[in-house]
């Protein structure tokens, strides 16, 4: 008679029921777990409309100085917006010195807010008007005109009166469009990593101009010519208020320009970006002309009555290797208009 | 009966477990780390919100395009356009701080133009501030110098094209494109409409009783919302310009709600001024309810007079900061 088969689990304690509940629990929870993963799965990720290529800068724009130069700069007594751009550019060689026949040349200007001219929150449209003439004199073979505002661009552009502005001069305006972004990467950024920027208004331009007001600004203490760069950020770029000097600190890297205008004819010293008091204003009375975005905006703080302590970007623009603070290395000529 | 296991989990197995758990807790804590670093290019690459639509709650751009009056002569350039806290910026930038750390709600803003003066170009911003005191912090804290107060409102003053003033909860600009000779008869139509569409409630104080009289300068009383000083946390503290003996001072107000309440403050702003090189001043003319810092010329003046800090900002003097220190106390006093 044979002998009695052991029962199956007795090798190992492990009984066939006990292995199918085991079983049973440990599908149960791969199944929960792989549930979970494909629910909170977004297979599209962020969306973008087409893949885009990541550039690492807006490019370098600016032309080559002579040995021994560390720039150039022309800083102009005038009220007469045309007079002051006239006999500072006539000091610096003439817009012949900057813009060649054939260049396409790109004007950003400071079109931030839906204000008229008079209250001095823009690019005063009188600036643009001269600027973009010159550029065509010059043999410029197209000017362009851009800015990405903050508020509704064809209306800022209209109210600013730097739409009537650029049309008069034979200038044409591109207004802000989803094409037109692309995201940018700044090496060693720690801001910009992949963000879009208005990159695609750059396509075939030669030159870039920058038409900034002197501003204060109640984040940065001063909103001028670097901080005009901010106007070539897309998406939610205000997160970027909550470390503005570092914000513009990378900006100054973004992009460097060919030259660059601050107008201090009627600076804002108070209660800026937005103003809105006639009383915020100040007659100021000085053009700044420069190759150096970070010595120009150096000069600004002077027409702003403050101290280079109290605009932080602007030594931090400079130490990461973006222009000069000391404005005096660049050996400004000092003029009046007439 | 199911038979149970008889034989014993290996060392192997064992080390085999914990490893495979200590990888799983490896995963986990690096998804976490991953996920508290957010790349705002993920928030930058979605769709930006139209300027002017609401994200101030679900009622609030009904709410805010019916505060604004339709008014004759006053031609409307386009629809009301509301903002809420998530997206102030877009209409005023840098400035949304200001108002954020105020206790903002909402901005009803709208643009005009008007025929007389003829072409003239008007904006309106009404800003919902949620409380007459948020509405007096941001009102004050923009005040032009040397403007010129109205009295249709206890808080209000015109520029050469501009009225500010605040009415309960709202602070109100109306911005003209140009000066004018009386701003506030040209803008009137348009006020009187507004203020009657506005809901009444108490008007925000600058604390008039509180503030000696002898060398405060006109209009300089202020309320800062938020971080009075730099000192972070120290909020809602009305400050007051002073002339005194060798230039300016600042006298400071700040109210709370119990007396141990403001000795703490005042320990939290000692250690302040100390951290950032402010040292205690002994001398024998400094009262004992009076601690007196200084940093090279610059003298703070500290008291706690029942639930008020009060103090001096940078008086150009011991003597001064005491003087006026001692004012203060003699003003909250006499209004206990």
């Amino acid at each position: 008679m044979p002998a009695a088969t052991a029962p199956p689990s007795q090798g190992d304690g492990l009984t066939r029921r006990d292995f199918l509940r085991r079983l049973g629990y440990a599908a149960a929870v791969t199944v929960a777990a792989g549930g979970l993963g494909w629910w909170r799965h977004d297979a599209s990720g962020p969306q973008v409309q087409t893949p885009k290529k990541v550039l690492s800068g807006l490019g370098d724009f600016s032309l080559p100085h002579p040995r021994g130069e560390a720039g150039r700069m022309a800083v102009v007594e005038g009220l007469d917006r045309a007079q002051t751009v006239a006999r500072g550019l006539e000091a610096l060689g003439g817009m012949g010195a900057f813009i060649q026949a054939g260049d396409r040349v790109l004007i950003k200007v400071n079109a931030a807010f839906a204000t008229p001219p008079a209250l001095g929150a823009t690019t005063h449209p009188e600036l643009l008007a001269a600027v973009a003439r010159l550029c065509f004199q010059a043999g410029a073979a197209q000017v362009l005109v851009t800015d990405n505002p903050i508020n509704d661009p064809l209306t800022c552009f209209r109210i600013s009166g730097l739409e009537g502005a650029a049309k008069q001069a034979g200038a044409q305006l591109i207004l802000p469009r989803p094409a037109l972004f692309q995201p940018v990467s700044l090496p060693d950024g720690r801001l910009l990593q992949q963000w879009p920027t208005l990159a695609g208004v750059l396509a075939g331009v030669t030159k870039v101009i920058l038409l900034s007001p002197v501003k204060d600004h109640q984040r940065a203490g001063a909103s001028m010519t670097l901080k005009n760069i901010y106007g070539f950020l897309g998406g939610r770029r205000n997160i970027f208020h909550q470390d503005i000097n570092g914000i513009i600190t990378e900006l100054a890297l973004l992009l460097k320009p060919t030259l660059c205008f601050l107008d201090g004819t009627v600076a804002m010293v108070t209660n800026g970006p937005t103003g809105g008091s006639l009383s915020d204003l100040k007659e100021t009375g000085v053009m700044v002309i420069a190759t150096d975005p970070v010595a120009a905006d150096a000069m600004g703080v002077e027409i702003l009555g403050r101290r280079l302590e109290e605009i932080p970007y602007i030594r931090l623009a400079a130490a990461a290797g973006a222009g000069l603070a000391d404005y005096a290395r660049l050996k400004p000529v000092f003029l009046r208009a007439n | 009966m199911p038979a149970k296991r008889t034989r014993p989990i290996s060392a192997a197995q064992q080390l085999t477990g914990y490893g495979i758990l200590t990888v799983l807790g490896l995963i986990v804590v690096w998804l976490l780390v991953q996920q508290s670093h957010l790349n705002p290019a993920v928030t930058a690459l979605q769709t930006p919100r139209p300027a002017g639509s609401a994200k101030a709650g679900p009622d609030a751009a009904p709410q805010a395009a019916a505060l604004v009056p339709a008014v004759a002569g006053f031609t409307p350039l386009g629809p009301v356009q509301s903002f809420g806290p998530e997206n102030l910026s877009d209409k005023i930038d840098g400035k949304a701080e200001l108002y954020l750390s105020a206790g903002f709600q909402t901005l009803a803003v709208q643009s005009f133009t008007l025929a007389q003066p003829a072409g003239a170009y008007l904006e309106v911003f009404l800003y919902d501030m949620g409380g007459p005191q948020n509405a007096y912090a941001v009102f004050s804290s923009q005040r032009r110098p040397g403007a010129v107060g109205l009295s249709f409102r206890p808080n209000a003053y015109a520029t050469s094209n501009a009225l500010f003033f605040t009415a309960g909860n709202f602070y109100v600009e109306m911005i003209l494109d140009r000066a004018v000779p009386d701003v506030a008869a040209v803008l009137e139509p348009f006020t009187t409409a507004l203020l009657t569409k506005l809901p009444a409630t108490e008007e925000g104080s600058n604390l008039a009783a509180l503030w000696p009289r002898e060398g405060l300068v006109a209009d300089s009383v202020r309320l800062q919302a938020a971080d009075a000083f730099g000192l972070a946390g120290f909020n809602n503290v009305y400050t007051a310009e002073y002339l005194v003996a060798g230039g300016r001072a600042t006298a400071f107000l700040a109210l709370r709600s119990a007396p141990a309440e403001a000795v703490a403050e005042a320990r939290r702003f000692q250690e302040f001024l100390r951290d950032n090189g402010f040292r205690a001043v002994q001398d024998p003319t400094i009262p004992a309810a009076v601690t007196i810092l200084a940093l090279e010329d610059f003298y703070e003046a500290i008291v706690v007079v029942d639930q008020t800090l009060a103090g001096v900002h940078e008086a150009p003097s011991l003597a001064a900061a005491l003087e006026l220190a001692k004012k203060l106390q003699e003003a909250l006093a006499s209004n206990r």
